[in-house]
């Protein structure tokens, strides 16, 4: 197989592509369905974010006036493809990720990142008071979140002496799990991951009871099935990223299967246990604790490493 | 883009498998007294989980498929219903619940109101009671998405005997 071949199916087919938009839909059915138990409910059904997703392609897509009409429709485009990207270079599914390079872990959390901003983006485009208060609060809480989200998986990068996410998933595997040594690191990476995904308690930027459905208001059909896959895209490689960095890699496929639903199964208890936090209190909890919290983590991490102690 | 007739015919069955199988909720009180209110709030807790059928009630009416409507239609509460109605992107189902959103129950023949939701917009389904029960409310929606299976494959279309609890009969039905 040529090289571009391998490349164009490393993008589209395997482990890009289709299979992480698959692997999307299959872990959004097992959050909502675990946490349709854990509320003592029956839950969806196995073919839910299919139905879903088809449904929304079907319908018809509302372009409101008062927008950059081109804007409105190439944000969820850029969204997901940001999403989708940033598959390549985490080892999904248990695999080599496909491309690496030096500096690929700042990269693939800005590509991360994209998804929210487009959201962020998205509801400020529109002349709707629901999506700007949205849109203001989807940026509020981008601030807040991602540089202790950042900083938590830095901390294994250090102890790995590398930014290439290929290496730390290495030394992940051939060390004790990082969890151990890094408690504060994985905690705030966790929930930092809760965060991003807008997943409650951090559903403040979308809550439904306040302001309808947040910067997203406004988006039917194509839009919204887009903006929603990509959340789905960014759980799964979510969860990698968490599972490589501190839980010991993800050598193999059952390797990654195991440790991902067992990171799912934590955040689905998380999001049946705590209601709605208000916007300030999200930012009051990132950066009074969790950002301080990590940042001295760092520092005593940085200092071993200085000193040469083994890590 | 030109499809072949077989594709395009296996693409609307998908879309219709899809519009079934996931139909999102809105809920539009227009004047009710509010027993309808609680009753189709009863029947979205875990009691009854609705998300069990793909229903999930939405915030936006731009997300929604499915208008749940109760009350008869006040003269004040008649615009935004027509409004809250054009905001939802096609294809839109209207549901009806409750004696005041069917003809205007007991505030019939009052000074300020349309009697009944069908005097404004189109409904698909009227679900009677007075309120009527959560049973009742899931009934009435299945019966929507049953209308919606194309004909070859509801065949009792309609005398639809699904339990909506356990969606026993018929088999290939939503309820299950
Ligand atoms: S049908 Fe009965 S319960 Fe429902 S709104 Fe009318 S009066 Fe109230």
């Amino acid at each position: 197989m040529s090289e571009n071949m391998k490349s164009i199916l490393s993008l589209l087919i395997f482990p890009g592509g289709l299979a992480v938009m698959a692997a999307g839909m299959i872990y959004e059915y097992i959050d909502r369905k675990l946490v349709a138990r854990f509320q003592n409910r029956v839950g969806p059904r196995w073919f839910q974010p299919l139905a879903d997703f088809i449904k929304l392609l079907a319908k018809e897509e509302v372009i409101p006036e008062g927008i950059h009409p081109v804007l409105f429709q190439w944000l969820p485009v850029v969204a997901i493809a940001g999403a989708l990207t940033s598959a390549l270079y985490v080892p999904m599914f248990g695999v080599e990720p496909a491309f690496h390079f030096t500096g690929d872990l700042v990269v693939t959390i800005y590509l991360l990142s994209i998804l929210t901003l487009c959201t962020g983006l998205a509801g400020a485009n529109v002349a709707n008071r629901f999506s700007i208060i949205g849109a203001t609060r989807t940026l509020t809480q981008l601030f807040s979140y991602e540089a202790p989200f950042l900083l938590a998986l830095f901390g294994p990068a250090i102890a790995a002496g590398s930014w290439d996410i290929a290496v730390i998933e290495q030394y992940a595997t051939s060390h004790p799990w990082l969890m151990v040594f890094q408690p504060i690191g994985f905690l705030v990476a966790l929930i930092g991951l809760m965060g991003k995904l807008e997943l409650p308690p951090f559903d403040a930027p979308e809550a439904e009871t306040e302001i309808v459905s947040g910067a997203l208001t406004e988006y039917s059909g194509r839009g919204y099935a887009l903006f929603r896959l990509g959340r789905s895209v960014e759980l799964v490689i979510g969860l990698t990223l968490v599972a490589a960095f501190y839980l010991g890699g993800v050598a193999n496929p059952l390797l990654f299967l195991a440790k991902t639903l067992g990171l799912l199964l934590i955040i689905a208890a998380l999001q049946s246990l705590f209601a709605r936090l208000r916007i300030d209190q999200t930012v009051g909890l990132w950066w009074r604790s969790g950002a301080v919290l990590v940042l001295l983590q760092l520092l005593v991490l940085i200092a071993l490493k200085y000193f040469g102690v083994a890590i | 883009m030109d499809l072949p007739k077989a594709w395009e015919a296996a693409l609307v069955d998908l879309k219709t498998w899809a519009r079934i199988n996931s139909p999102w909720a809105i809920h539009f009180n227009s004047g009710s007294c509010n027993g309808c209110d609680i009753e189709i709030l009863a029947t979205l807790t875990p009691r009854y989980d609705l998300e069990r059928l793909g229903i999930k009630l939405q915030g936006s009416p731009r997300h929604a498929d499915v208008l749940i409507c109760t009350g008869p239609v006040t003269r004040q509460a008649r615009e935004r219903l027509i409004r809250t109605y054009e905001q939802m992107p096609d294809p839109k189902f209207v549901v009806a619940v409750g004696s005041c959103g069917i003809t205007g129950g007991a505030f019939e023949g009052c000074y300020n109101v349309a009697n009944g939701v069908d005097k404004v917009i189109p409904v698909d389904v009227y679900i009677p009671g007075c309120p009527p029960r959560p049973e009742a409310i899931i009934f009435g929606v299945s019966q929507l998405l049953q209308s919606l299976q194309p004909p070859k494959k509801a065949k009792n279309r309609n005398a639809i005997v699904t339990n909506p609890i356990t969606g026993s009969t018929p088999k290939k039905g939503v309820g299950e």
